[in-house]
């Protein structure tokens, strides 16, 4: 056809482009899961880098770790690269036998050596990622010594002191630090020695079920099934994911089946979609605390009562119900609940709303006609009902909080510039036991300025109790489970009534689905499209 | 000055404005690259290679050196260049904005100049109802009405997005306008869908245009209407439509086409909450995006576009003016 034939036919078709309207509405193949998702947060796919919460889900489906989290038992580590694994008898040395039939979309095999360069990559770039290893003694210096590959298929890593062994295996799980890259691949598209991380940006280059077919920013994400994958076969070969980022529209979308899961939707939403024929609402707990953070460097909450009195100002059963019915469970501990090591029941829930003894703290505290100060909150659907509350009931007891609220972006920058009173915030640990947010909730290795410790909420709030550090410290180094999970439960005890923040809620993952999709499958540190069916 | 240094001197305020703004809001560019958990050794790392350690005026220089050579540096969020993602998102929102146009001008004119001269009339009432709801209403909220009336209960119109996802794979981007890309595929029930898809959010935006098109055409038109050449061109027996159409209107296609130019320029610029809920990827919602984010390269390259789109259109309007009016020749 040429050029003009095609512009005619294309002219005749746009004038018939009316009549041809279909009124029917198409459902979604049966070969591909097509979800509405706010997907705005993705910034890159480069395993090294990811801290985003929706990237952190499609990067696990699409790179596998050496090891993996049960889909039932969250803070149970299974097999995924690595078949198995030996701890020394020192507890210094794990090795790793990594699956020899596991090969690249390139079709390359993936040995211990990409695995090995993979794990360095993330300590050279130095992002968020690379704490998985830093916690734990690795360093740039080290790391030729402790990370090894004996040969194809072993990996050795060499710890600097005994930790538990389960803690060390959920790290090197949740923060996809083992990531097995091809080096090949990305090393050719390498520019100014950002080892690959550019184009990594947009691409993947892993082992695992599904690769990146295209993301366009803003726009959407298509994955497609690899046909080499050595494990289990996912049974819907393409995930197609939309980004929607009106809650309303999601909702229309999922009744009307023209996606088959909705993930980010108002408790109104979803109370209606619970009536909803043909769609289902399923939620897991996610290890995410929201919580109000108040900075130790300006007064008054450097004084221990005023910030226990606010922990008073909160009806957290009653917000529970309401504003964040079907998004989070009231929670007041470091440790979320599910964690290894955290308070079970009442005992992590020690605060209610109770406006005298609040009155009665600031009063002991010297601030018994109240005082003033800010409260940033951000941009989030619950930032702003839970500041109005908080709010309101200061208020009662004199106490004025001015509330400034800001874009999520500027909100970050303040609290890592240390320059707030208070703030209501999140933040989402990536391991299951208790230690993944003592050691950056309630440790605080250095406060001062110069140390710029931003990755710690307890550094961003001018936290710092020497006791508490080394309590933190013993806890992780204790290799008998009871005396270890003992030590967590009375530091979590000790610093709900001292620590530098409100934790409020923990936060639920909420999805409505239809009911054509089976097995979805998912815990608070996984989401395995893998087992998804329709 | 030459209109060629008024236009250059402009566009370079206008960056060197965004610019300033970019750099003193308290957004951080790195915490966007980075993340909020990154190590203090990366985070330094990334501030040298922003060049964010330079001198404000230095890191000017370096950006207009680049904006000459058409790069507005790489978006910050996914590192890929400003210019090449603008270029995709830019398309949908100009498709949008376009047919919303054609529906905003291609009834608010006619409408404006009937309701003008039958006044008070039921046309007239009906014309001042629609731009009441035009300029009232949110098209946030008749957006979403719109959606639960049209698509979720009637099934007239597609949902949101640009295509459903059954075709998503059929179409192969050309121009980037789907209409066209669909039309030119060949494919009827394609083209059928993305019509589908397009004809809800284009009303919507298309009400705006039309309320405001459709007034000052009216107000136009009586003012024409009441000078002593129509009184003198009735009383030689011309018929009412013929001095309407062929007199008066020629007279004010001038401010008509300003008026339209205007629409067009906020159409393209103001989509942001229609596509937000009709889910349209397109260029309002990636600028909102990076605003949000802290990624002032995208930013800045938005707004700069925003700029030559007016720049552009007063150009258009001043050529179509010495056209239509020899007197500004």
């Amino acid at each position: 056809m040429t050029l003009r034939t095609r512009l005619l036919a294309g002219v005749a078709c746009l004038a018939a482009a009316p009549a041809a309207l279909s009124l029917a509405h198409a459902a979604t193949p049966d070969n591909a899961l097509v979800m509405a998702w706010n997907i705005d947060a993705i910034s890159t796919f480069d395993p090294a880098q990811i801290g985003e919460v929706v990237t952190s889900e499609i990067i696990s489906n699409i790179c596998d770790s050496l090891v993996d989290f049960a889909p039932e038992e969250e803070s149970k580590v299974i097999p995924s690269l690595a078949t198995d694994w030996e701890v020394s008898e020192d507890g210094k040395t794990i090795t790793f036998h990594l699956n020899p039939d596991a090969t690249f979309p390139s079709g390359r095999p993936a040995t211990a050596e990409d695995t090995v360069w993979s794990m360095k990559r993330a300590l050279r770039l130095g992002f968020g990622n690379a704490a998985a290893l830093t916690d734990y003694g690795f360093t740039t210096e080290n790391m030729d010594e402790r990370i090894t590959a004996p040969d194809a298929h072993t990996v050795v890593l060499k710890f600097d002191l005994v930790y538990p062994s389960n803690l060390l295996l959920q790290a090197i799980g949740a923060y996809r630090i083992t990531t097995t890259l091809d080096r090949e691949e990305v090393m050719a598209h390498e520019e100014d020695g950002d080892l690959g991380n550019g184009w990594l940006n947009a691409h993947t280059a892993c082992v695992g079920p599904y690769s990146l077919v295209q993301w366009n920013q803003g726009e959407g994400v298509v994955l497609q099934a690899n046909e080499g994958y050595y494990g289990t076969a996912p049974k819907i070969p393409r995930i197609l994911i939309r980004h929607v980022a009106e809650t309303g529209t999601q909702r229309l979308l999922v009744e009307q089946g023209d996606v088959d899961v909705a993930r980010d939707l108002t408790p109104d939403d979803l109370s209606a979609l619970e009536e909803t024929d043909g769609v289902n609402v399923v939620s897991t707990l996610k290890p995410q605390l929201i919580f109000t953070v108040m900075n130790l460097a300006r007064p008054p909450f450097d004084n221990e009562k005023v910030r226990l009195a606010m922990k008073y100002l909160i009806d957290y059963q009653g917000l529970g119900d309401t504003v964040m019915q079907y998004l989070g469970k009231p929670w007041n501990s470091f440790a979320q609940s599910g964690a290894w090591g955290a308070l079970q029941g009442e005992e992590g829930t020690p605060f209610e709303l109770d406006l005298e003894k609040a009155k009665e703290l600031i009063t002991e505290a010297g601030y018994p006609d109240g005082f003033e100060a800010t409260l940033l909150i951000g941009s989030l659907p619950w930032s702003s009902p839970l500041g109005q509350h908080l709010q309101q009931n200061a208020s009662k007891i004199g106490i004025t909080l001015h509330i400034e609220q800001m874009a999520n972006a500027q909100l970050f920058a303040r609290a890592r510039g240390r320059d707030f009173d208070s703030i209501i915030m999140a933040w989402q640990t990536g391991i299951p036991d208790a230690h993944g947010n003592a050691s950056r909730l309630v440790q605080n290795p250095d406060n001062s300025d110069e140390a710029q410790l931003t990755q710690y909420p307890a550094w961003r709030a001018s936290y710092q109790d020497l006791d508490y550090n080394d309590r933190v410290a013993a806890a992780v180094a204790e290799t008998d489970e009871d005396t270890r999970r003992e030590m967590y439960r009375t530091l979590q005890q000790d610093w709900m009534q001292t620590g530098e923040m409100a934790v409020m809620f923990q936060s639920y993952n909420v999805a409505a689905i239809r009911d054509t999709v089976q097995n979805w499958t998912w815990n608070g540190f996984r989401t395995y499209y893998t087992e998804a069916s329709k | 000055m030459s209109r060629t240094g008024s236009v250059l001197v402009t566009l370079l305020g206008l960056a060197a404005l965004t610019f300033m703004i970019g750099r003193l809001l308290p957004l951080d560019p790195v915490l966007a690259v980075l993340g909020d958990n990154a190590t203090p050794e990366a985070y330094q790392r990334m501030y040298v290679q922003l060049g964010l350690d330079q001198p404000l005026i230095v890191q000017f220089g370096h950006y207009l050196l680049d904006l000459a050579r058409l790069d507005f540096g790489n978006s910050l969020l996914s590192g890929r260049p400003v210019a090449e993602e603008i270029a995709r998102v830019f398309p949908a929102t100009l498709e949008l904005a376009t047919v919303a146009m054609i529906l905003g001008t291609g009834i608010g004119v006619p409408l404006g100049v009937v309701a003008a001269v039958n006044r008070n009339g039921w046309i007239d009432h009906l014309a001042r109802i629609l731009s009441l709801v035009g300029y009232s209403a949110p098209n946030f909220w008749l957006g979403l009405m719109g959606l639960v009336l049209f698509y979720a209960t009637l099934g007239w119109v597609g949902g949101p997005g640009r295509v459903d996802f059954i075709y998503e794979f059929d179409l192969q981007p050309v121009t980037g306008f789907y209409l066209i890309d669909a039309a030119l595929s060949g494919n009827l029930a394609l083209l059928g869908n993305v019509f589908g898809h397009i004809i809800l959010p284009a009303s919507i935006l298309a009400l705006s245009a039309l309320a405001y098109v459709s007034r000052m055409t009216r107000s136009f038109m009586i003012e024409q209407l009441e000078q002593e050449y129509v009184v003198t061109a009735r009383a030689k027996g011309l018929g009412l439509w013929r001095i309407v159409w062929l007199h008066v209107f020629r007279n004010i296609a001038v401010q008509v086409i300003t008026v339209v130019a205007l629409s067009y320029a906020f159409l393209l610029e103001g989509a942001v909450l229609t596509e937000t809920v009709f889910a349209w990827p397109g260029f309002g919602r990636y600028m909102t995006n990076a605003l949000l984010s802290g990624d002032m390269n995208s930013v800045v390259g938005c707004t700069l576009l925003i700029g030559v789109i007016f720049v552009a259109l007063n150009l258009v309007c001043d050529l179509l003016y010495r056209i239509l009016d020899p007197r500004t020749r």
